[in-house]
């Protein structure tokens, strides 16, 4: 993945950096589940706009905004308005 | 942890680490792999990235992510960098960075398209250019691990020049007859050219190999307009939208 230019249409894959800033679990394998629509995916797999400042999620299905998050010189943002919960899997070994 | 529980992917803050270049290997005219000794490195899992960060004199900084090319079980960590025209970044990895040069980068990134040799099912992998990238770490990791799950790779280059990695993909499949690897060359084709001469459209997906019921685990890495093609035609097969995992990257000049 070479992100080379602002304002692409990427995987949420490529926001894994700047949200794995501030979760402690693996955030791309979690389950995000969309409030509009209430279709259950991997972060990973949602739709990212990303632009230099920060990163727009969208449900691959319904392609409503399901996370925001940002970094700016006044601290990261992150809003989850349009998600209904986030779930991080757990495995039993 | 008071159970035996974990969960997928450790606990580990992402740090920013000096990583310095080791050997720079000629791709393509427009393509280097990077090899850098990254001291302290935790390992990673094939098809994840690493973001990296340049700093000007003046202290301006510049971020990208690159997926890793090499395989776990390698020393050094591969990334593969195609020259972008007018990119910020991608010209100076690509024409300035000399063996011995340092900088900083942080990482493994992203659990999510990920793939190891414990994964049971066929491995299907479709790259478009220079995304063939962490779907080489993939089929590296399977090779050094001498693993026999059936593999295909369906790899779209614009010609037989821009194909990164041609000789070590070459030299994979003779070894390995449960690997299969087509090219399809979708400007420019060699004379006498066997292979496929076009975008990848859904009777070149239905000729390969792996039909719904054998649940394939897709890969598919390249620009957002292959990855749309062929994810779009996959699920018209009848693949699961579940079993196809995608990362796509920016116009990097394929679509034209």
């Amino acid at each position: 993945m070479t992100g080379n230019d602002s304002d692409l249409v990427l995987d949420g894959n490529a926001a894994a950096g700047l949200l794995q800033e501030i979760f402690v679990l693996e955030i791309t394998t979690a389950q995000i589940q969309c409030e509009a629509c209430g279709s259950t995916g991997a972060v990973g797999s949602l739709r990212l706009h990303a632009a230099p400042m920060g990163a727009v999620l969208r449900c691959p299905h319904c392609d409503a905004s399901v996370m925001r998050a940002a970094r700016t010189p006044h601290g990261r943002w992150l809003e989850m308005t349009g998600a209904r919960c986030l779930r991080f899997l757990a495995v039993r070994e | 942890m008071t159970e035996t529980e974990k969960t997928t992917a450790p606990a580990r803050r992402l740090e920013w680490q000096l990583v310095e270049v080791r050997q720079i290997i000629v791709e393509t005219f427009r393509v280097k792999s990077l090899l850098l000794h990254a001291p302290g490195w935790q390992g990673h899992l094939p098809g994840q990235h690493v973001d990296i960060r340049l700093t000007a004199e003046d202290g301006y900084q510049a971020q990208r992510s690159y997926s890793i090319a090499s395989p776990p079980e390698d020393e050094l960590l591969a990334l593969t960098v195609e020259k972008v025209h007018n990119g910020e970044v991608s010209p100076y990895l690509v024409e300035e960075l000399r063996v011995g040069d340092q900088f900083q980068l942080r990482g493994p990134i992203g659990g999510y398209f990920v793939w190891t040799v414990a994964t049971p099912g066929p491995l299907w992998l479709i790259a478009g250019g220079s995304g063939i990238a962490p779907l080489m770490a993939m089929l590296r990791h399977r090779a050094r691990r001498n693993v026999h799950n059936p593999a295909l790779l369906l790899y779209s280059s614009r010609s037989l020049d821009d194909v990164i990695y041609r000789e070590e993909l070459d030299a994979m499949a003779r070894r390995d007859p449960d690997l299969r690897v087509v090219h399809t060359l979708t400007r420019k084709q060699p004379e006498g050219w066997k292979g496929y001469g076009r975008r990848i459209d859904k009777e070149l997906l239905a000729d390969a190999y792996f039909p719904p019921g054998r649940n394939p685990n897709i890969f598919i890495c390249g620009p957002t307009s292959l990855v749309e093609a062929a994810s779009g035609l996959l699920v018209e097969l009848g693949h699961e939208p579940l079993t196809i995992k995608t990362e796509r990257f920016g116009p990097s000049g394929w679509a034209s």
